[in-house]
This record gives C-alpha cells, structure tokens and sequence, in this order.
C-alpha cells in the first residue's frame, strides 16, 4: 500500500486551487521507518508527505487541536479513521464544507515489528466511508456491511472469555495497576474531545487526580463507557499508552455487544447514524445489562 | 575513598546479582505488558538487568512516585485535624539493579531542585538508602542521544556501582561512591576477583569508545543551548508543536520531569490528599483559580517543555534537564524526536 504520489498531487492541487490553508498527513520520522502525522501549511512542504503500511496514527485527532481549528483542512482518512471523522461530523464538531477528505481503501496498516495490527486483520470497514476523493481499489467494504463477512469476535475478548472469573478478575486488576493515568489515551482519542474532562476532578471522590488503582479504574472505565458504541477501533489509545496496557478490551467488549444486540451496529460507518447509545426503542434488549 | 575494581564472569555477576537478592531489598526491570518495570524482585529469574534501553521505564518512580500521599485530614466541630499519613519514607537500605546510566544521571540532576529552596526529605531518604547498579550500555538505540549532551558518561559518578561488559565475556564491577564500595566488599569478594585500576582502565576505555561510536544521533550542546536561550519568541515552535497530541507520555516517561498535582480523595469531612504526576503539557496545568491561563495555546505549552529543559534548568542549576534517554520519543504516539525539535527549533 502506498500513495505516496497520488496524495502529493492532491495536496498540490488543493494549495494552488486556495481550497485549503492546512493538509494533515504524515511524513517520515527520518529516523528509522516509521512516521509522524506532519500539518502542513503551504505547498512548500508538499514533498514531505508520505501514505504506507506505516501510516498508523488516526490522523482526525488533529480536527480538534488549536491548529486547525476555524481552518480549511484537507485529510488523509483510512477506513477507521473516516468513521470516527464521520462520528465527529454527526456530533458537530467539525464542518463537512470546510474539510477535503482523502479517503484511503486501507489495506491494513504495520505496528513498530512490521507485524500487520489486530484491528486491521479482524476489520470490517477497510474502505473510506467518507471522502472528496477516494484513492485505491475498493475492497469490500459494502459487502461486509451486509452480512457477507461474519463479525469477528476479538482474538483477545475470545481468549478472556474462555478464563475462570478469577483469573479476569486478577488480569484487569494488573491492567488498571500498571496504568500510570498520563491520560494519554483520551487525548490521543480523536472522539474524546471535551473541552473539560470529567476525570479531570481535584477534589472528587472517584475521579480525583490521584494515581491509585481505584481512580485508574473509574477514569479507564469512565472513558470506555462513554465510547461505549462510538468507538472506531483505530487503536490511537494502545499507540500513545505508555504502559502498553491493552486498552481495546475496554472497548471491544462493548462494541460486540452492541453489534450483537444493536441491529449489528457499527459506529459511524454511516453518516447521521448517532450510535447506538443516542437511540431509543421500545425492542431495544436490555438482556446484556449485567 | 581507593578505587576498588573486580572482574568476574556471567556466572560470577548472576552469582553476585543473587547475593544482593538474598540480601536486601532489590527492585530490578520486570517485563510486564511488553515493556520493563523497575519492580521489587526475589529472583533473578523474575527480572532482566540486561534489559533493553528502548524498553525499560526509568528509575524515578522509585524516588518520586507516581502518586504519594502527603496527609490525611478530618474536619470536625472543634477544629480540622491533620495527621502525617503512615507511609513510612523509606527506612528500608534497597538495591537497584539493572538502572540505565541516563536514569542514573536524572538523578543526579533532580538532586538539584529537590535541595533547592524546600528541601524533600521523602526524596533525601529514598535516596541516602539507595544503592544503584548500573550496566553501562553497549550500543546505543534509535533515539539516544546521552553523549551529546552536558555530562561525562563515560565518567559518570551518579551511579554507587558500575559494571562493564568488557572483551572476552570479561565483566568490570567498580565501585563508584563509599555505598557502594561497602556492598561489593560485603557481596562482591566471593564470586569476583580484585583487579588494578591500571589493568582495568583501557578494557573500559575500549567499551566506551566502541559504545560511543554507536550514537546515531549527535549535536553540539553548548551552540543549541545558546541558540535556544535567545529564541523565545521565533514562530517556529509554532509550527513544530504542530502535530503533538498533548498526551504527556513524554512527561510521564521522563527520568526528569518533575511536575506534579495536588489532589484530595475526600468524602464528606474526611480525605486523604495525595501529590501526583503532572505534565506542563495539560492545557489545565497552569489555569489558575480565576480562570486565567498564562499558556493557553498548545506552542506555548510545547517552548516550556523545551526550553525547561534545555534552558532554564541550566540557566539555574548549571545542569541540563533532559539527560538524553529517548524514552519521550519512543514512547510518542505520533514518532516527535525532541532531539529533532530541538535542532530544528536552533537553527
């Protein structure tokens, strides 16, 4: 996978039609392989940007910093990440008419060992599903829409579930002891932008600043819940936690469920859809609530 | 204090790595969830002092915890009382094991503020108890850059005891200050031999010299250190704190930063107030009660982090913050190299 060039010339044509002040890509680290998300403004910059395999970070995270905020921002989107851009969209967050969207058809992106990453393999929506431009063959994203591709259950949720209570029990208690509460997950979250976080609390009983496992737990199971049917799978948490903890258990768990009981729901593949949480129906099942 | 050096073997350093073990308190990187803890340890099976420099979390926490708790409080009808918690500041004598000469050397560096105007005893007596062992790298990673920077590495004094891999599967032990001098003569005697300082100095020079012909990354301090000190208003930390997601990995990774809340765990009258991580990179960390905040926008978060530790830290305590360990860049979510920043900011 590699559109290097084609995502050069889009961005040289927007910077010289004047349709955009900024383009979010990513560039090489000039270190080794892998690469850093690069905001570029003017087309001087240009050939600094690249598109392969190693282009993990979910690049809508920067739809919510102080540089492209009340800017015309052009966008290198893969499948999960243009649901999340469509999520953001849906929640007003961004305009449609002040984005370019370059939407990717993803053939699955790298972690640091080169090995492809699990959310890619077990992916049900490769394509971009919201773009200007779509780069790539079309791989089969719609038909897995439509039941053609059975959901796969998360290796690691499937491997949980088969272990003794206990041994859950002890598993997550070594998650939530090991995390540090840098909060690097909500931030990297392209979906976490609330201007003030609920955990953010001083002097709260359950969210106070404090880094004791019982105030990791609550903000960790706080900040799941609350992309409980909006998350999109992209892993920017996993890539930024310093502690290596395996965040998309929070999640995941969640999204099968939903998927499960929700009318396969699957967050922002389609535009409008307000996720399965904003809806309410008198069939909705409530057999899963523990 | 006479230069003390023995050489010993694989078998010989497992052996004396052991005795510590049986001996005293020992804490030691333990792989947990893909990378290196610095964890308290009875065997040497359940760590690895050789554990790679890219992977190992540094020694901090062992001295700065990541959370500690400072008093606990209840407010009645006759007054507020306030107690001393009963976390006891570390009257245990411990070991460390494995620490990285960069975490040795952020010490050496936060001893500075930390005997500044407020002295930290909590700091002091985790100190004073502590002896480090630190393995001096072979090669150096990706993103190190240790030997560009302010200090000597290859005289570094910050650690009690150092140890050499040298030619030969031959291994150098050398005690660096009386406390560690004291635990090789009580640890070290049955499984090394004594060695003369004259014998030993150039297998150590070779070592370091092959090491430090292995950095990728190199500057020159002292002209980035003045450059940075007269730019504080160029733009272009605009446009390099473009693409930071203000996670504070960088910070809570750091051997160095030293920033930290205050937050009570209260119910009702009664809580507990507890000292944490912090990071200059929280948009709330400077926001003050009325509501104003002195560094707003992300670029001005960004300089202070810069600037603390390449500027003012030097400018004050003649030390430079950043130790050049990589482990900000590593852990970085978007891959931004402050070695890169910092170059590309100077020029």
């Amino acid at each position: 996978m590699n559109y290097t060039k084609q995502i050069q010339e889009i961005a040289a044509k927007l910077f010289a039609e004047g349709k955009i002040d900024v383009f979010v890509g990513y560039r090489m680290n000039g270190f080794d392989d892998n690469q850093v998300p690069v905001l570029i403004s003017g087309p001087q910059d240009i050939s600094k940007l690249v598109f392969t395999d190693k282009s993990v970070f979910n690049l809508v995270n920067y739809l919510k910093t102080d540089h492209t905020r009340r800017k015309r921002v052009g966008l290198v989107v893969k499948g999960c990440d243009s649901r999340s851009l469509n999520l953001m969209l849906t929640e007003s967050q961004v305009k449609r008419e002040n984005l370019y969207v370059v939407g990717i058809c993803c053939e699955g992106v790298v972690d640091d060992d080169g090995q492809r990453m699990q959310n890619c393999v077990e992916c049900m929506v490769p394509d971009a599903v919201v773009y200007d431009e779509l780069l790539g063959e079309t791989l089969s994203g719609s038909q897995t829409l439509t039941g053609s591709k059975p959901y796969i259950v998360n290796v690691d949720i499937a491997a949980l579930a088969e272990k003794p209570l206990t041994e859950r029990a002890a598993y997550f208690e070594e998650v939530f002891e090991s995390c540090i509460r840098c909060n690097a997950c909500r931030h990297s979250c392209p979906l976490c932008y609330c201007a003030k976080c609920c955990i953010d609390q001083e002097t709260a009983t359950l969210y106070n600043g404090a880094n004791t496992t019982s105030a990791a737990f609550h903000a960790l199971m706080t900040w799941s819940l609350h992309l409980a049917g909006r998350c999109v799978d992209c892993r920017n948490c996993e890539k930024a936690c310093p502690s290596h903890l395996p965040l998309h258990l929070l999640h995941k768990q969640n999204e099968s469920v939903i998927f499960k009981n929700f009318q396969e729901h699957l967050a922002g593949v389609n535009p409008g859809d307000r996720g399965a949480f904003y809806k309410y129906s008198m069939q909705d099942p409530d057999d899963f609530i523990m | 204090m006479s230069v003390e050096i023995f050489v010993t073997d694989k078998a010989g350093l497992q052996k004396f790595y052991e005795a510590i073990m049986a001996n005293h308190e020992t804490y030691a990187p333990v792989e947990t969830f893909g990378k290196f803890d610095f964890k308290r340890v009875a065997r040497l099976t359940e760590c690895d002092p050789e554990s790679p420099v890219a992977k190992t979390r540094s020694i901090k926490p062992l001295f700065f915890p990541r959370t500690s708790r400072v008093m606990k409080y209840i407010a009645t009808s006759a007054g507020t009382d306030v107690s001393e918690t009963d976390e006891d500041p570390l009257a245990v004598k411990r070991v460390i094991l494995g620490a990285k000469h960069c975490d040795a050397r952020a010490l050496q560096v936060l001893d500075k503020v930390y005997n500044w105007d407020y002295i930290d005893t909590d700091y002091q007596k985790r100190r004073e108890n502590t002896v480090i062992i630190s393995t001096r790298c072979d090669k150096a990673d990706t993103h190190c850059f240790c030997t560009s920077l302010d200090y000597d590495v290859e005289n570094l004094d910050a650690m009690d005891v150092l140890i050499v891999n040298g030619a030969d599967g031959k291994i150098y032990i050398r005690a660096k200050t009386e406390k560690g001098a004291g635990l090789l003569n009580s640890e070290v005697t049955r499984h090394a031999s004594p060695v003369t300082e004259e014998s030993a100095t150039p297998e150590l020079k070779k070592q370091y010299d092959a090491f430090a012909a292995s950095f990728r990354l190199r500057m020159d301090y002292a002209e980035v250190n003045a450059k940075l000190s007269k730019i504080f208003d160029t733009p272009e930390f605009e446009n390099v704190s473009g693409n930071c997601v203000s996670c504070n990995t960088c910070a809570f990774v750091c051997p160095t930063c030293h920033c930290f809340k205050i937050s009570d765990e209260k119910v009702k009258d009664a809580g507990v107030r507890y000292k944490s991580y912090d990071s200059c990179n929280n948009g709330y960390f400077t926001l003050m009660a009325g509501g104003h905040n002195p560094r707003p926008a992300k670029y001005r978060r960004w300089r202070q982090r810069a600037m603390h530790k390449f500027v003012y830290y030097k400018e004050r305590f003649g030390e430079n913050l950043c130790v050049g360990c990589g482990k900000c860049t590593i852990s970085c979510p978007v891959n931004i190299s402050i070695f890169e920043v910092v170059n590309q900011v100077a020029q």
